[in-house]
């Protein structure tokens, strides 16, 4: 309870924020509509010369789009601007005042920083997915709605343990930027689904940078492909990616000495 | 990206050729500067060697992307599309990952920075233009990293099973080719990054810039199998001569005389990029007033 409260307030100091920079919010909010409407362009100019992809049709390739903004955005709202934050904090060692407030680091860490105009990216998201939805045209049963919803947070907690792992390497390396560049460069793979890729891509997008499975099963699940043993697995690997993260978390803050210790 | 930190060292005086007739020393003189820029850029990114391979993966995600839609399309349609057989695609893919790395131009974002913290002031009290400053870092940059891209290339090739066209008439003409799309989109970036003289921020310019590129230069599809609106936009833009027509070449899917007149449209948007880069640099540079100037 006490740490929704704190999200809240991190929300509307960061709105404040925001706002001071009309203008800017108003060009970034017209990239993102610019991004999402050329991706799907993109899409439909291969639909244009093909009936499916790997079994999938226009309207569940939408579908995919929109679960991949959505989760991009989720992603660029809270996740993005705290770690970039966080890492500076390292290499300044200001990360002191962080850790002695009275509450979760990790937490603090993770959720700190809001950029607000991205939250329009998941709501473009939603958008696109709605689209998607209305195309494919079935009526969506209740199990799959709970799976898809069940699946969609599995895949955000995939990226936020990527993130946190990737990050928190910067207690041993201090400049770790270039790793994060790594997450960055293999999310344009998202855009599909994971299936159409050769092995090797495949693999990494669902072990190593796991964006590829964290897009690819909430739209198989409201398309009503998903079957309980690929929802199992996804919740394991979850949990186990969490857990890890955390792990790595406090093994990192062990080894970090602060700017004047 | 790799910056231009380190001023080349100008001073570090040879002596002056008096004497020596005007032309050779002229010479001399760019033989001179060439190098130490060289010397300069070649030390700065050096200090940058994993970041810069990093940076091979954006270059190498994309392509490897829009390849494995377009396969597991002409899969589903018995194999080919538009005259696009699978190995077909997989060689396309291939040569514009090569295109895209070798003609990557990054100018306008750093520029954006210079003018907006008024460091380019001191920059431009130098006798060269920071055109030329640019022009060497970003060549230095591709003798980095294509070499450690090529053994890439080659796996993606096998994987996908490529089928390549090449004539050697194509490999003769794919230099030039890429040579002119590179020219191109060093100087469009600089026609976009003189922009910020009146606008200070340009992100929002470069984002819808970056977008046109991914949509009309033969990033999400081969441009001729872009459907009719599409097709006449990326006819008309200049996008295509950026990325298509090297890709084409080198991959065969072209004729002789194809070639030449993409080439030829090419020279045309490098002439006319370069003309409005001369005018709105003069027209700009009035504009820049350098913090704390």
């Amino acid at each position: 309870m006490r740490y929704l409260r704190l999200l809240r307030v991190f929300a509307l100091t960061e709105l404040q924020f925001a706002l001071q920079y009309r203008t800017n919010l108003l060009l970034v909010l017209a990239e993102e509509v610019i991004t999402v409407a050329t991706s799907l362009l993109a899409v439909l100019v291969l639909f244009g010369r093909t009936s499916t992809i790997n079994g999938w049709t226009l309207g569940q390739m939408t579908v995919l789009l929109g679960v991949y903004y959505l989760i991009q955005g989720a992603q660029a709202v809270v996740f993005e601007p705290s770690f970039e934050r966080f890492m500076e904090h390292v290499r300044l060692g200001t990360l002191d005042f962080i850790l002695i407030k009275p509450v979760n680091s990790q937490f603090m860490v993770s959720t700190r920083y809001v950029q607000v105009p991205q939250v329009a990216q998941a709501l473009l998201g939603v958008a696109v997915l709605a689209a998607g939805l209305a195309q494919v045209g079935e009526r969506v049963r209740l199990v799959e709605a709970a799976a898809f919803a069940l699946t969609l947070v599995c895949g955000l907690v995939l990226v936020y343990s990527l993130l946190l792992v990737l990050s928190t390497l910067a207690f041993w390396f201090v400049r770790v930027d270039n790793l994060l560049a790594i997450f960055w460069s293999f999310l344009d793979a998202g855009r599909f689904p994971v299936d159409i890729y050769p092995g090797w891509l495949r693999l990494t997008l669902s072990s190593v940078v796991p964006i590829g499975i964290a897009v690819t099963l909430p739209a198989q699940a409201i398309a009503g492909r998903l079957d309980g043993v690929g929802l199992g697995l996804m919740l394991v690997a979850t949990g186990a990616a969490w857990s890890f993260a955390a792990w790595f978390w406090r093994r990192g803050l062990v080894n970090y000495t602060g700017a004047s210790a | 990206m790799a910056r231009a930190l380190c001023a080349p060292t100008h001073s570090r005086g040879q002596p002056r050729h008096h004497g020596v007739p005007r032309g050779t020393w002229a010479s001399r003189a760019v033989i001179r500067i060439a190098r130490v820029l060289f010397a300069a850029q070649i030390a700065a990114a050096a200090q940058y060697r994993i970041q810069s391979i990093l940076w091979l993966l954006f270059a190498i995600v994309r392509p490897v992307v829009f390849l494995a839609a377009w396969s597991a399309a002409a899969s589903a349609q018995g194999g080919s599309i538009g005259g696009f057989a699978l190995g077909d695609f997989a060689a396309y893919y291939v040569c514009l990952t090569l295109v895209i790395q070798l003609t990557t131009a990054w100018d306008a974002y750093d520029f954006e920075l210079e003018v907006r913290t008024g460091t380019l002031a001191p920059k431009l009290l130098r006798p060269l233009h920071p055109l030329w400053y640019a022009a060497t870092s970003n060549l230095v940059y591709k003798l980095f990293t294509v070499p450690a891209l090529l053994p890439v290339l080659v796996f993606i090739a096998w994987s996908f099973g490529a089928t390549f066209q090449t004539q050697p008439y194509h490999l003769a003409l794919f230099v030039p080719s890429v040579a002119l799309a590179a020219a191109l989109r060093f100087m469009f970036g600089w026609v976009l990054a003189a922009c910020a003289f009146w606008t200070t921020r340009i992100n929002a310019i470069m984002h819808f810039y970056d977008r046109l590129t991914f949509l009309l230069a033969g990033q999400i599809a081969p441009l001729s199998l872009l459907p009719g609106p599409l097709a006449t936009l990326s006819a008309v833009l200049p996008f295509g001569a950026m990325l298509a027509t090297p890709a084409e070449i080198l991959r065969g899917g072209t004729t002789l005389e194809q070639a030449l007149e993409l080439m030829a449209i090419q020279a045309m948007w490098l002439a006319v990029s370069w003309l409005g880069f001369v005018i709105v640099w003069r027209i700009g540079l009035r504009h820049f007033s350098a913090v704390g100037a």
